[in-house]
């Protein structure tokens, strides 16, 4: 009998867990996006949130490497990429600090720049300028004289 | 090179061979010789080393060269010769009567073995940086018939002989230790270039091959000795350490930088051409080539016009798509009003020259002109022998007299004078010349350079008259220069009837052709054939609005010759002349890049083939002028190459007949009708614009492009100072 309640406990407990996941994924349109853009559904508490506007999660439920996640941007909708997580976050995420920087905010220093996402295959990607000479040299028109 | 011509003249070669058979009728009856064991006929005289050929048996050879004269010094070439006690050299032997030759004995083979291990003992081992490396006579031939293990003991290294590296100028690479002594480019030089610039010093282990004081090989020609030699001795400067035969695509094609249409291999590696070697061709440039063909091919990659470019409103010329080009020139064309007149130059393919013709008359214009001036009086460029070499340039060796009147041949046509020097040495061919005295590389008679000796030759006059009436077979050759003078009218009327009356008096049947004029530039006959007017004179008297260049960049028209809000389209492939006074630009292709056809100036029409692709957004020509006629709404009706080569066709015949020489036959109506002109002989001297080494190489814009060619022209402006 104690295998039945057992049994009956941790359907409930699924059930509500069902439940809480489909609420806070926002109903029938939110679960179905979120299982197209990632392909799972999970239940977690938001940490925070960086400027891009990437939500960061953590559910110590799950076994750690799949305990804290990251919900991009609905801005870059499938486009969505590991690169797109600051570094701030990113130590976070590989847990290299057990703080988020929600809690321990990075010291803004001047000679740091701006978090960039991976360009490549873009038009802005970094293209190595040749050392080779040309094979053939194009003709340069003479300069006109600006007036 | 002495000729030795009084002795000649005694010991005619018909002479000698009248006495040797007395006793036969007719021709010299045939020898029998076996070569190994199978019987061949040939010729008496000919070489042991040519029977084998007949036999279909090569010889192994460095220092034999059918065109050159015999040496047999290598040994390369020994066989056996039953009851001879020694191996022969069967390159300078003649056939004898019943000889029986054995071209792979033990004997014969033991012989090249030694010969190739004395080659060896002395040759440097440095293949693998070697520039001749797979195109090596040395290298082949020691596979072929070395011996399989080698003798050489001096690991230690004592040392191999060693000869200082000579330099001969910007375009031949020597590396001496390399010479097997074969002594084929000092017989190309003294036998074919004309300049004894070569020769050898000391003997034996000391002999060395050289210029005897450091100076530069001084002659058009000088790049055939690399083609020539036999090893890595001699190779080619500008191409040295770029890449391998084995590398290399071969693609047969037409030189353009003159109007002798020599037939080259234009070798291309990834899209880039490495190298212009010589095609075989007895009717037009044997197997050499003239320097300006072999080296000028780096000037295809400087200077090109890569993408269409149009003027901005600051009159800058700005790189466009060829969208907004072809809308810039077809709105200029259609509200030109007709006010339209186009130039073509020197090096454009005739489908080019069919598509312009045919564009631009549909768009109502018929001033279409060449650059290069012929005159139109009399019968101008009605008649298709008023324009041609029509002797061709094969014809030269049959002639007994040559006359050049205005004319440089040496620069203008370097192969033309070669031949003409070839027939000198083995034909007796006398040579004179009218217009300043210049080095042809043989003698000839100086008539001097004014007009008058022509009005003296005209009426007989003059004593060299009494030769020319003389002569069997004579040659007149009227340079395109002289014509382009402002009495060019009466220059070729006067010629004219030189020509014909020396024709009268030969005795040449109908089909000896005596007047020849030298075309400097390779588009121009077909230019004429298309009907074309020669000379931008038309376009001066009546300036048009738009002016159309087509490969033009001679500057023969410049901006102050037209109105001042003239607009002036450029298609062609350098940034030249014509492009530096255009408002938009069309970037066409160079005859490396396209399948064109080109008439030579004996009227021969052969085609280029496409070697590597026109650079950036470059196109074929033809095919941009049938674009643009698309947008102008007037649709040229063609779209394929064989469509462009089946109109061209139409309009004259001969363009498409490759290979061929038109005949071309009609002197005395020329003559008859060169009567009617009424220009006098002007006074100035004739003089050639080309009188010195330095102004051969830098002709048109491949050539002014090139960096090889601009060393050259000091190297020799520098040379001429010594």
């Amino acid at each position: 009998m104690a295998a039945v309640g057992k049994q009956v406990k941790q359907l409930m407990e699924k059930t509500g867990n069902f439940f809480k996941i489909y609420k806070q994924h926002g109903g029938v349109i939110g679960n179905f996006l979120q299982i197209y853009r990632t392909d799972e559904l999970k239940l977690g508490n938001e940490v925070g949130q960086d400027k891009y506007g990437n939500k960061y999660y953590e559910n110590n439920m799950y076994f750690y490497g799949r305990n804290r996640w990251v919900q991009y941007s609905p801005g870059v909708n499938m486009d969505y990429d590991g690169s797109q997580i600051p570094a701030e976050w990113h130590r976070w995420m590989h847990y290299i600090t057990d703080k988020p920087p929600t809690e321990a905010p990075p010291v803004d220093r001047k000679w740091i720049i701006d978090h960039t996402e991976n360009l490549s295959a873009s038009d802005k990607a970094y293209v190595p300028f040749s050392t080779t000479k040309p094979k053939i040299e194009s003709w340069v028109p003479p300069q006109v004289a600006k007036k | 090179m002495l000729r030795l011509w009084p002795l000649r003249r005694v010991f005619n070669p018909s002479t000698i061979a009248s006495l040797a058979r007395a006793n036969s009728t007719g021709a010299p009856e045939p020898v029998e010789v076996f070569v190994d064991d199978r019987p061949v006929l040939v010729e008496p005289g000919t070489t042991v080393l040519q029977a084998c050929s007949m036999a279909g048996v090569e010889i192994p050879r460095y220092c034999y060269h059918d065109r050159l004269s015999i040496a047999g010094n290598c040994r390369m070439c020994l066989v056996e010769v039953e009851r001879s006690p020694k191996p022969v050299a069967s390159c300078a032997m003649p056939v004898m009567k019943g000889m029986k030759i054995k071209t792979d004995s033990p004997k014969t083979r033991l012989a090249r073995e030694g010969v190739m291990e004395f080659l060896l003992m002395n040759h440097p081992l440095d293949c693998p940086i070697c520039d001749q490396g797979g195109e090596c006579d040395l290298q082949d031939q020691s596979m072929a018939f070395g011996s399989d293990r080698s003798r050489f003991t001096d690991n230690a290294f004592t040392g191999k002989r060693a000869v200082e590296d000579k330099n001969v100028g910007p375009l031949i690479k020597t590396v001496m230790t390399r010479c097997i002594h074969c002594t084929r480019c000092i017989r190309f030089a003294s036998e074919v270039a004309g300049v004894d610039d070569l020769g050898t010093t000391g003997r034996g282990g000391d002999m060395q091959v050289g210029t005897y004081v450091e100076k530069m090989f001084n002659s058009e020609l000088s790049g055939n000795v690399i083609d020539l030699c036999p090893v890595g001795a001699l190779t080619s400067k500008p191409y040295a350490f770029t890449s391998r035969p084995w590398e290399t695509r071969k693609i047969e094609s037409i030189d353009v930088m003159d109007a002798v249409g020599s037939n080259i291999v234009v070798s291309t590696r990834t899209g880039e051409v490495m190298r212009i070697l010589p095609r075989m061709n007895d009717d037009i440039n044997e197997e050499w080539i003239s320097d300006k063909t072999r080296f000028a091919y780096d000037g295809l990659k400087r200077q090109r016009l890569t993408s269409p470019m149009v003027k901005n409103a600051e009159g800058q010329l700005i790189n466009c798509d060829w969208e907004e080009a072809f809308f810039s020139v077809a709105e200029k064309l259609l509200g030109s009003g007709g006010s339209i007149a186009g130039i073509v130059g020197g090096q454009v393919d005739a489908e080019s020259l069919t598509a312009f013709k045919d564009l631009m008359n549909r768009l109502g214009c018929e001033t279409l002109c060449t650059e290069e001036i012929f005159p139109m009086d009399g019968a101008g460029t009605d008649l298709r022998s008023n324009y041609l070499l029509n002797t061709g340039i094969a014809g030269v060796e049959e002639a007994d007299v040559l006359l050049f009147v205005g004319t440089n041949p040496r620069y203008e046509a370097p192969l033309l004078n070669a031949r003409a020097r070839k027939s000198w040495l083995h034909n007796d061919l006398q040579v004179a010349v009218v217009g300043s005295p210049v080095d042809l590389t043989y003698d000839y008679e100086h008539l001097g350079d004014s007009t008058k000796v022509l009005e003296e030759l005209a009426n007989g006059t003059h004593p060299f008259s009494k030769v020319l009436n003389e002569a069997k077979r004579p040659m007149v050759v009227v340079g395109s220069s002289a014509l382009q003078r402002s009495d060019g009218a009466a220059v070729h009327s006067a010629v004219t009837s030189i020509a014909q009356k020396a024709r009268s008096t030969s005795g040449a049947g109908e089909d000896w052709k005596v007047l020849n004029v030298l075309q400097r530039v390779a588009s121009q006959v077909a230019a004429l054939d298309l009907g074309y007017e020669a000379g931008v004179g038309s376009i001066r008297k009546n300036p048009p609005n738009i002016l159309f260049l087509l490969g033009a960049d001679e500057g023969t028209i410049s901006r102050e010759d037209l109105p001042k809000d003239a607009f002036v389209i450029y298609q062609g492939h350098h940034g030249d002349q014509g492009a530096s006074m255009a408002d938009v630009i069309l970037p066409g292709a160079a005859y490396t890049e396209k399948d064109g056809t080109y008439v030579n100036m004996e009227g021969r029409a052969q085609k280029t083939q496409l070697a590597v692709t026109p650079p950036g957004i470059a196109r074929t020509d033809w095919k941009i002028l049938r674009a643009l006629s698309e947008i102008l709404g007037k649709t040229l009706p063609y779209e394929s190459l064989k469509e462009v080569r089946h109109r061209m066709t139409e309009i004259a015949p001969n363009l498409t007949r490759y290979n061929d020489v038109e005949e071309a036959n009609y002197f005395k109506q020329s003559n008859e009708l060169s009567k009617g002109v009424k220009s006098q002989l002007a006074n100035e001297p004739l003089s050639p614009p080309q009188q010195n080494l330095s102004d051969f190489y830098m002709t048109d814009p491949i050539s002014r492009a090139s960096s090889t060619m601009a060393k050259c022209v000091q190297a020799s402006q520098a040379e001429s100072k010594h």
